[in-house]
């Protein structure tokens, strides 16, 4: 019974001086962390200051202008007159649909062509897209009076410039605007609205640009910014090797790690989050949501970092690893090509990947008022509990010699 | 702080009795058997490749049991089972080779001594109080004690890191190579200081050297080659050991040649010569005070001119380049002896071959 006793004592008194050694070891993180004001500056200072920045940035005014415009008539029925928009055919829908365009406020008609009297119509509209003329050609087709006076649809086909992917859907817009008026005035049915959804669309009190571009710029740098400061922690501390010929233990020198680092990416967190906040982010969902999203996406940075320092052998390695997982996981984190149109196996890969659950997870709090507790949080989480056990795996059977 | 009465006891603070390292199919370590008692310094001298290294390293927790064989017990407790490592790395310190590897440079040594003496559960202000000790007995400036100890001369750095070895007052304290990468000069200030901590604090010292001169302050010496310790006593000892216990001629002679060196070595008193630069040798002899004139009558009669003479005593040096010289000596004549051996088998062999066939012809015919 005493020799129990002696042992409960002992086993409570190796924690208590585990504990106090423990604290002590991020005392030391901390010291190191001041002595490079570099790595302080990129994890507190920078974050807020590339926020501000973007925040005092002035959206663009984009002066409205009508899309300029080319028709080509492929319709049999029908016979218009560039000058005058006289029809000579009975039962024409060709007519109507060009006053449409021309009644749209968005479209201007730069040019009609009449192709079943023009063969190379067509032609000389392309050359008007290629040179800029216009901005999209209108293409009427051959059936589409007749189509539409039995009550088929007639499509009409539409070619963009598609040189800026942004304009596409401006000048699809406008297009559609021709066809709703002539829809509209011809009693066809049936007749599509486009409006947007109010509950997502950003007020108008707030900067539109602004808020949109966090969205994208949020992630990346919370994720980037764990991920740079902690790639080096363990490959550049030398002095491991002597720290443990003495009574610490490994695992105390990772906590150690992980608890300071972890500390500072509160602090960083909490100063893009004010920085955001008063440089005009529109914010649908709470404050609080928010912090934890960024948070738990700054945790998983970290610890893709901490794994990279300790299975890297040289800093120089450690650099390497971080580049190539860093493009990696930017390409698959679904910015570029949504992961459902990856081929399956890249799917995988993108699912277990920290930005492909941080940037949907924080662009549903700030556009839909989303909780953070949903499937992309519990996927950071698991995937940073992974990294961490990988970790301490790896941090245990690390060779150290003094 | 130790105090200095409890030096020179005769409690056996660390006893290895028959240790064999293995690493694989290599075998490191053989057979190795020492006990150092408290408040001895201890070197541990070899080449490199002799395995000074590795027996440091067993007594320092750092090889897994699997490894090592054999009897090793640091401050009565064995290496061999892991719950005794947090102990026995509580009651030793380690000194490393290089410091650019073993401290923290961005920190003060106040700092660094505070970071190190934490881990073994002392306080801040404790820790201060050890360090500036120690600080003062190894002339570490005090205005240097909080800048960052990039600033610090190399010399300074060496006498900041043996101060974490000592920070909390270990019953051993091991040294890799702590005059390797000083300059001549401050090598012995550096074994000055290791004389002087011990002198002072009592606290055994383990030196693992290449460098010779460390044995001045060593109170017993290990000689390590290729695993096997070939000598293990004081220095003074250990030198007894030569012939005439020592004792030696120390010649400068005018032309030096090696047919002089072989001349001087068929005299009958001549035990062993060594040339110790272009034109010096030392010699020992047989029964040294009474063989010393006729030596010097052989070599005039030899017409080798002697420019001068000086008797000495051999230092531990040339102990050491005695005892090697003749451990390869050794191991040359037994591999002779091994080919030796092996070609008269073959030639048996073959010899037995040829009888056969003659006696099979015989059988035939």
């Amino acid at each position: 019974m005493a020799k129990i006793k002696i042992e409960v004592k002992q086993f409570f008194r190796d924690q208590k001086n585990s504990f106090f050694r423990f604290l002590r070891l991020v005392k030391k993180e901390f010291r190191l962390v001041r002595t490079d004001p570099w790595n302080l500056l990129i994890a507190l200072v920078l974050p807020p200051a590339i926020i501000a920045l973007l925040s005092t940035m002035e959206s663009q005014k984009i002066e409205f202008s009508p899309l300029p415009v080319a028709i080509v008539s492929n319709d049999s029925n029908s016979y218009v007159n560039p000058n005058n928009f006289t029809n000579l055919a009975i039962d024409n829908y060709t007519k109507p649909y060009i006053n449409a365009v021309v009644k749209s406020f968005y479209l201007f008609p730069k040019a009609i062509y009449n192709a079943s009297k023009f063969p190379y119509s067509m032609e000389l509209a392309r050359r008007q897209l290629l040179n800029a003329e216009i901005k999209c050609i209108i293409v009427i087709p051959v059936d589409f009076t007749e189509m539409l006076a039995n009550g088929l649809p007639g499509l009409i086909e539409c070619v963009p410039d598609s040189s800026r992917i942004t304009d596409i859907q401006k000048n699809l817009n406008a297009v559609y605007d021709s066809i709703k008026i002539f829809t509209n005035e011809n009693n066809l049915t049936p007749q599509i609205r486009l409006a947007p959804f109010t509950p997502f669309s950003i007020p108008e009190d707030y900067d539109e640009d602004f808020s949109s571009t966090l969205v994208l710029v949020i992630p990346l740098m919370v994720y980037g910014i764990a991920n740079v400061l902690t790639i080096l922690i363990i490959v550049k501390e030398k002095p491991i090797a002597r720290l443990l010929l003495t009574p610490v233990k490994r695992s105390e020198i990772l906590l150690a790690k992980y608890l300071t680092f972890s500390a500072i990416l509160f602090v960083q967190e909490l100063g893009i989050i004010l920085a955001a906040v008063f440089g005009g982010l529109f914010i649908r969902g709470t404050i609080i949501n928010l912090f934890i999203a960024v948070y738990t996406l700054a945790y998983s940075g970290l610890s893709v970092g901490i794994f990279i320092s300790a299975a890297s052998k040289t800093k120089t390695e450690a650099n390497q690893l971080f580049l190539a997982s860093f493009v990696v996981i930017i390409l698959l984190s679904g910015s570029f090509v949504p992961i459902e149109n990856m081929p399956i196996y890249l799917q995988a890969i993108s699912y277990v990947l920290p930005l492909s659950h941080g940037g949907p997870m924080i662009s549903a709090i700030l556009s839909k008022g989303a909780s953070v507790f949903g499937f992309h949080f519990y996927m950071l989480l698991a995937v940073s509990l992974v990294l961490n056990i990988l970790t301490f795996i790896v941090f245990l059977r690390r060779r150290y010699e003094v | 702080m130790r105090k200095i009465e409890e030096q020179n006891s005769n409690e056996v603070v660390v006893d290895v009795q028959n240790l064999n390292v293995s690493f694989g199919e290599a075998h490191i370590i053989h057979d190795v058997s020492f006990q150092v008692k408290k408040g001895e310094i201890i070197g541990l001298f070899g080449i490199s490749g002799a395995g000074k290294t590795t027996i440091i390293r067993v007594l320092t927790c750092q090889i897994k049991s699997k490894n090592w064989t054999g009897k090793v017990l640091v401050t009565d407790l064995t290496p061999e089972k892991k719950k005794n490592h947090q102990k026995i790395l509580s009651r030793i310190g380690y000194v490393p080779q290089l410091e650019l590897l073993n401290l923290y440079f961005e920190l003060s040594p106040l700092i660094n001594i505070e970071t190190f003496a934490s881990n073994y559960g002392m306080k801040k202000e404790e820790a201060q109080k050890v360090a500036e000790e120690l600080f003062t007995i190894l002339d570490i400036a005090e205005d240097t004690w909080t800048n960052a100890l990039k600033k610090l001369s190399g010399g300074e750095k060496k006498r900041v890191s043996m101060a974490i070895g000592l920070i909390h007052s270990p019953d051993v304290l091991f040294l890799d190579e702590p005059t390797t990468g000083v300059d001549a000069n401050k090598r012995y200030d550096i074994l000055n200081y290791l004389k002087k901590l011990n002198r002072r604090l009592g606290t055994t010292m383990f030196v693992i050297t290449h460098d010779l001169e460390a044995a001045l302050v060593c109170d017993k010496t290990a000689i390590l080659r290729e695993g096997k310790l070939l000598a293990f006593d004081t220095p003074q000892n250990l030198i007894q050991t030569l012939p005439s216990k020592g004792l030696l001629a120390r010649l400068t002679i005018e032309d030096l040649t090696e047919e002089m060196i072989e001349i001087i070595q068929e005299y009958e008193h001549c035990e062993k010569i060594s040339r110790v630069g272009v034109s010096e040798v030392e010699i020992f002899l047989n029964n040294f005070e009474k063989n010393l004139n006729y030596f010097i009558d052989y070599l005039l009669e030899k017409n080798i001119k002697i420019v001068s003479m000086s008797r000495d005593v051999a230092n531990f040096r040339r102990f050491f380049q005695i005892l090697i010289q003749e451990q390869e000596e050794m191991e040359r004549k037994e591999e002779k002896e091994k080919e030796n051996i092996g070609r008269e088998r073959r030639e048996g062999r073959a010899i037995e071959d040829e009888r056969e066939i003659e006696e099979n012809n015989a059988a035939n015919e």
